[in-house]
């Protein structure tokens, strides 16, 4: 086939593809493709197939020409950022929410009103300009606040961003160049060494011990070695494909470039992390689910008595101000920047604790969450291998594998322990990096591989100084560590100067060194390694590796002076020593332990009903290991093989209800129907997933939210991104994370600690709480705003309460009481509650709503009223004449209108009584929403119990309000600017006994609900 | 899933199964709205008590507070449209006629008849003070007489047109009636004063006060109001533009002076003054 035929044929399928995405018109079937297991087989044909395939040459490479074609087809090699959106539509976002166009709508009424008015010539209109200019500013600056609130968290994510630019080196033309990463086309020969990241999907051709990590990726903990022959089907599972943006960390290798850009592994997953829509936070859902109530109910409100004033007689003008007004009273306008403030003022308590929050609103996510879907490796785990276990004299000690040493160590004294220790220090390669002495031990840097470094902190922990004990063994040979005879061995000199044997020490996988072995070492007595020694080994070998550790032996020989004396010349390559005959120490198993906090976290979440699933990409083995030490699964919890093998019958005749614990490999998910897994999730209420790939982790997060779950996922992988993404809540590791899982999470530990999780659904199940006191709060005060404007519809008596006036209290005086109740404490030990079923515990329930409009804000409407009457009367209109004034108290040419005294006011005169008016009802609300405050501290318990100024901010608050009140009615210059007149210091008490009214009532409520526990009055009353 | 909804909804509104209606069955409503209604009977009679409570406080014959009055009110008669505008042409009768017949109702309880019939001759000059003596009230208060033929040229008597026909009209002036105001200190009568505005002072011409120099008499003061008093007969101040530009609009502010009644405000332009435009027509 020549050359260009293979161009062409190339084409065409690229043709053929373009095609096939435009008939994929619908998305979801898009993403459904997304979510199938990557399908390529570049890794399992031979190399002259794969040399066709590409039109390139293993030794050659591409020609520049050719290269430059591709480049031209594919674009370059680098994964396209995910389509933002323009900051222009953010912003509109925040001013086109369903309470802000109410909000416009009315402020839109107030201009064309100011407008024909002003037409008609009148000037003493400037009222509704001014209203209308006041309710636009009112939803400019929420959504200013709004907005500053998402762009800062948008900062965030930008700072993690990595700017420098890849190098790569690359064969073209059978010449080596180093060009940018991002012109690598497919067909690419490009050379890696340790140290470099990966620039492309690749297909080894040759390698030399090379190894890649790729715990970004599929979340093994240790390197995998890279080779050239194909060992697995499955692209993620086989040894021949190195990953675009995992990095090499030893060794060399050349490999051609199978994929670029976003069509390699992490390109797709990419692609998939943003395809998968942001579901939108369950509290999202319940402000939205309400907003739609009040606004809905304002429409309603509005255009009942638009029909009402259009049937008593008023004028169309007249009515549409009044549906506006209506709107203005009844839409609480403060309240989405209270929720703001709320939820930000939890976000910086967070942030405290190290878990900082993105998106505010994922802060009471979390506290509604019910199933973590937990990452393991370096989430639950510290990401970094520990000597776990030992066996040596027939006995397994168990080393500390805290972060912090603080655990308890096993019995140093044997003579064993000091040869196995002997063995481990100088059979090992590893050093620390320079200049660490102040850092304690296990957070010091090593060079060396994981299991190396496991063993050199092991050591410089139990022996002490290593550098300076090796220095007394003298090295005088080494064989590294290869695949093909599993074992690394050197040869020392004594310490002892008068001692003149050499020293061999050898370690590698268990059953290589036993072989080599003739004798083992018991209490310090070499004795023959007999049956009974062999199989204690095999026991002790088999439990080691059932915990999911990985296990190596040692042994140790001395080389007798006579065969080889002072000086001999050993060669490693021909191994001119005796390697076998050799005596066995011990056995070390090494494992990532799990942090120190997390079972503890693990614990704590199953006193507050969340379940915690691990979902892993690294071995089943392993993982259940890790999930029963933190308690994942529980101690006596059996999966459904356990229970075969116990009652000694085979699987399929175990009853799967039995087993409470279960756990399921990539391998087996895939086969599985979503119905099955739903099964599985529903039977088992102790899950792990391991070998997992990132498409599995999504089918999994789906199918809990299938099952009403609020699922919050944590991770650090790039593997985790789409997952995060599809959660509920992305919860992502701040130092070990990678930039694709903090862009997909909604929230950072920055601690990595599993344990801030627990903090975070504290924080988040009391914020809800909390949220739900403030907006009882800040609703009770909707309905004395809006009964003034239906009295003055229906019985015309001159206006109690003006727009101006309603704005202040809604965004002036009442925001921070508000705000002040979400530092209020927990009524009850919320981490023992279960979870909060998203269907029924709404934020905004029919109770609350009914409680705070129809009982509480009945009582403060009436409160209001009684100190208008009074404020009306003792100036001179007796209550009874007040009805039905509206008509002549308007009308502007009215200058000697008689009062119920028979004096003779003018238009002014009664304009500034009418102010009074305004002032006392802004008082009157005022002081009942102090007393408002006050019973909303708690919903069930007495606020006695809960105590009266233990909530600091909430006793400011309301002096502040006072301050606030009284600053509005005695400055000088409100009459005419704010529409607020100095009014009679008796006026404000006379709301007082509707406030004690309001505090008794509750009082009484509460101990009702407490009393009787569900009974009619806790249905009823209990919010 | 639509129709799903539309039962969804039906269900709500009546299910036949649990015979609930609006989620809730007839004894759940029945004890609900017993609930709010011994509720809200509560809580009417909490607001009739404390509205029972705040009217005791009240005193029958004086409002507790005056802090709206400081500066009394004035109007004009004939009020004219609604913005103050007195135009009219000495031509056409029936462009006048309604100013004077809107006079004459207004005088007609001025008449000195109805006066000697229901009023009081009082000394001038002074307060016509009638205190209670402690708790035995000195009810009903008498008033003064202002007889109609104080306004002499203005009373309607001897030109029964007010002088309109002649485009020499009277303005009536009266000052808003304010419970115990006492007017003027140092036993000085308030007047009336008017002037035109700025541009116009060469049109306004030659003014008459009825009474003389447009006085209010301080017998007339205070008021006991309406229930105390039930004939009080407001004073008035007459004033007649003698030969004012014609075909021409003209601005005019009264204001009254005295020694102790405040300014009102800029913002109120009929506290202690009262301005109009006066326009006659003679084409």
């Amino acid at each position: 086939m020549s050359k260009k035929d293979t161009y062409d044929m190339f084409e065409m399928d690229g043709d053929m593809e373009k095609k096939k995405k435009k008939k994929k018109v619908n998305k979801k079937e898009k993403m459904e493709g997304m979510k199938k297991e990557i399908d390529i087989d570049d890794h399992e044909i031979t190399i002259d197939e794969l040399e066709m395939r590409y039109n390139t040459s293993v030794t050659k490479g591409l020609t520049s020409t050719f290269a430059a074609q591709v480049f031209e087809r594919d674009g370059p090699n680098e994964l396209k950022p995910p389509k933002g959106t323009p900051e222009y539509v953010k912003f509109a976002r925040q001013l086109a929410g369903g309470l802000q166009c109410l909000m416009w709508v009315a402020a839109c009424i107030c201009s064309i009103a100011f407008g024909i008015e002003f037409a008609k010539g009148n000037v003493n209109c400037f009222d509704n300009l001014y209203l209308a200019v006041v309710l636009i500013a009112v939803v400019v600056v929420t959504g200013c606040f709004g907005y500053y609130q998402e762009f800062k968290s948008t900062n965030i994510i930008a700072s993690f961003k990595n700017l420098v630019p890849q190098q790569a080196v690359v064969i073209r033309d059978g010449q080596k160049n180093v060009i940018n990463a991002y012109q690598l086309v497919v067909g690419d020969m490009v050379e890696i060494k340790g140290g470099d990241g990966i620039p492309a999907d690749i297909r080894i051709i040759t390698s030399q011990a090379c190894k890649v990590d790729n715990s970004s990726l599929t979340g093994e903990s240790e390197p995998q070695s890279r080779t050239p022959e194909c060992t697995h089907e499955n692209p993620l599972e086989t040894k021949n494909i190195a990953f675009f943006s995992t990095t090499c960390m030893e060794g060399i290798a050349t490999g051609m470039i199978i994929s670029t850009g976003d069509r390699t592994i992490i390109g797709r997953i990419a692609t998939l992390a943003s395809g998968v829509g942001n579901e939108k936070t369950p509290i999202a859902i319940e402000i939205e689910h309400f907003v739609d109530i009040i606004a809905g109910l304002a429409i309603f409100f509005g255009f009942t008595f638009f029909v009402v004033a259009m049937f008593i007689g008023y004028a169309f003008l007249e009515a549409m101000i009044f549906f506006m007004a209506i709107v203005v009273a009844y839409v609480p306008e403060g309240l989405l920047a209270t929720v703001t403030v709320c939820l930000s003022l939890t976000a910086k308590r967070l942030a405290r604790k190290n878990c900082v929050v993105k998106n505010l609103e994922a802060v009471e996510t979390l506290g509604s969450t019910s199933v973590i879907c937990s990452d393991k490796t370096g989430t639950l785990t510290q990401n970094r291998m520990t000597v776990a276990h030992l066996w040596f004299d027939n006995h397994v000690h168990a080393a500390d594998t805290t972060e912090d040493q603080s655990g308890k160590s096993f019995d140093q004294s044997s003579e064993t322990w000091r040869s196995l220790a002997r063995v481990a220090t100088l059979c090992n390669r590893a050093t620390f990096r320079p200049d660490q002495e102040g850092l304690p031990i296990p957070k010091r840097l090593v060079v060396g591989d994981a299991s190396e470094t496991a063993l050199l902190k092991f050591t410089e922990l139990s022996v002490g100084n290593v550098m300076d004990y090796r220095d007394r063994f003298k090295k005088a040979v080494e064989v590294p560590f290869n695949s093909t005879n599993k074992f690394q061995l050197s040869i020392h000199e004594l310490d002892d100067p008068l001692d003149l044997r050499y020293l061999l020490v050898m370690k590698g996988a268990p059953e290589r060194i036993l072989e080599r072995c003739s004798t083992i070492l018991i209490k310090g007595q070499e004795l023959p390694l007999d049956e009974q020694w062999s199989e204690a080994f095999q026991t002790a070998y088999m439990d080691l590796g059932g915990l999911g550790e990985r296990v190596l032996g040692f042994c140790h020989l001395y080389l007798s002076e006579k065969e080889v004396p002072r000086g001999y010349r050993f060669d490693a390559d021909e191994m001119n020593f005796p390697t076998s005959g050799l005596c066995f120490a011990g056995l070390i198993s090494m494992i990532d332990p799990p942090r120190a906090t997390v079972p503890g976290a693990v614990m704590k979440c199953r006193t507050a009903g969340i379940r915690v699933v691990m979902v892993t990409g690294d071995h089943p083995i392993t993982a259940r290991a890790i999930a029963a030490n933190v308690g994942i699964i529980t101690e006596g919890s059996e999966t459904v093989e356990d229970i075969a093998q116990r009652k000694r019958i085979p699987v399929e005749q175990v009853n799967k209800r039995d087993a409470r614990a279960c756990v399921i490999s990539g391998g087996q998910l895939k086969d599985m129907s979503s119905e099955e897994l739903d099964e599985a999730l529903r039977n088992h209420p102790e899950m792990v997933f391991a070998r997992t790939s990132p498409q599995q982790k999504l089918i999994i997060v789906e199918s809990c939210q299938r099952l009403g779950s609020i699922v919050a996922v944590t991770g650090d992988g790039v593997n985790d991104s789409p997952a995060l993404k599809k959660a509920d809540i992305g919860v992502a590791m701040g130092i070990a994370g990678s930039d694709a899982a903090k862009n997909a999470a909604d929230m950072i530990l920055l601690d990595d600690n599993f344990a801030s999780i627990v903090t975070g659904v504290e924080q988040g199940r009391l914020i809800f709480d909390n949220l739900k006191k403030s907006i009882a709060y800040t609703l009770t005060k909707n309905i004395p705003e809006l009964t003034p404007y239906l009295i003055y519809i229906t019985c015309s008596v001159p206006l109690p309460l003006g727009c101006i006036t309603i704005l202040f209290i809604e965004l002036a005086t009442d925001i921070y009481p508000s705000v002040s109740l979400a530092y209020e404490k927990a009524e009850s030990d919320i981490m023992n509650l279960k979870p909060r079923n998203p269907r029924r515990d709404r934020l905004v329930n029919e109770s609350l709503a009914v409680y705070s409009y129809f009982q509480i804000g009945a009582i403060q409407s009436f409160a209001g009223f009684t100190d208008y009457f009074a404020a009306m009367a003792q100036e001179g209109w007796y209550p009874l004449v007040c009805i039905g004034l509206r008509a002549h108290w308007e009308n502007i040419h009215f200058q000697d209108m008689q009062d119920s005294y028979g004096q003779e006011w003018t238009f002014n005169q009664r304009l500034y009584q009418q102010f009074t008016c305004y002032t006392v009802f802004f008082v009157s609300i005022e002081i009942c929403q102090i007393s408002d405050v006050l019973i909303r501290k708690t919903r069930r318990l007495s606020v006695f119990t809960q105590g009266f100024f233990r909530n600091k901010v909430l006793v400011s608050a309301i002096v502040f309000q006072l301050l606030l009140g009284n600053l509005l009615c005695y400055c000088p210059g409100m009459p005419n600017i704010f529409n607020f007149m100095p009014i009679r210091v008796q006026w404000w008490f006379v709301p007082v006994p509707y406030g004690i009214l309001i505090f008794v009532y509750d009082e009484i409520r509460k101990l009702g609900v407490r009393r009787h526990p569900g009974s009619w009055w806790d249905q009823e009353l209990y919010y | 899933m639509a129709k799903d909804g539309d039962n969804g909804w039906k269900e709500y509104v009546w299910n036949p199964r649990t015979r609930e209606f609006l989620g809730r069955t007839a004894s759940s409503w029945g004890l609900i709205l017993l609930f709010y209604l011994v509720f809200y009977i509560f809580l009417a009679g909490m607001f009739c008590l404390t509205m029972y409570v705040m009217l005791q406080t009240l005193d029958d014959h004086k409002p507790k507070w005056q802090d709206r009055l400081s500066t009394p009110g004035m109007v004009i008669r004939p009020k004219g449209d609604e913005y103050y505008q007195i135009t009219y042409n000495t031509q056409k009768t029936e462009s006048w006629d309604m100013y004077a017949q809107t006079l004459d109702k207004f005088l007609s309880p001025y008449n000195n008849t109805a006066q000697v019939e229901k009023n009081n001759v009082c000394k001038p000059d002074e307060y016509f003070q009638q205190e209670d003596s402690g708790e035995v009230k000195n009810n009903p208060k008498r008033s003064c007489q202002f007889n109609r033929t104080i306004l002499d040229e203005c009373s309607g008597i001897t030109d029964r047109y007010y002088g309109y026909q002649e485009g020499k009209p009277c303005i009536i002036i009266k000052l808003n009636r304010v419970i115990g105001m006492l007017p003027g200190k140092d036993g000085q009568a308030p007047f009336v004063t008017c002037g035109a505005k700025k541009e116009d002072t060469e049109k306004i011409g030659e003014l008459q006060y009825f009474p003389p120099n447009g006085t209010f008499n301080l017998m007339y003061y205070p008021y006991y109001g309406k229930k105390a008093q039930v004939n009080y007969s407001q004073p008035l101040v007459a004033v007649k533009f003698l030969n004012i530009t014609t075909n021409e609009d003209v601005n005019i502010e009264c204001r009254i002076n005295a020694n102790n009644i405040p300014t009102g405000s800029e913002r109120d332009k009929w506290a202690g003054r009262v301005s109009f435009k006066l326009r006659i027509n003679t084409i």
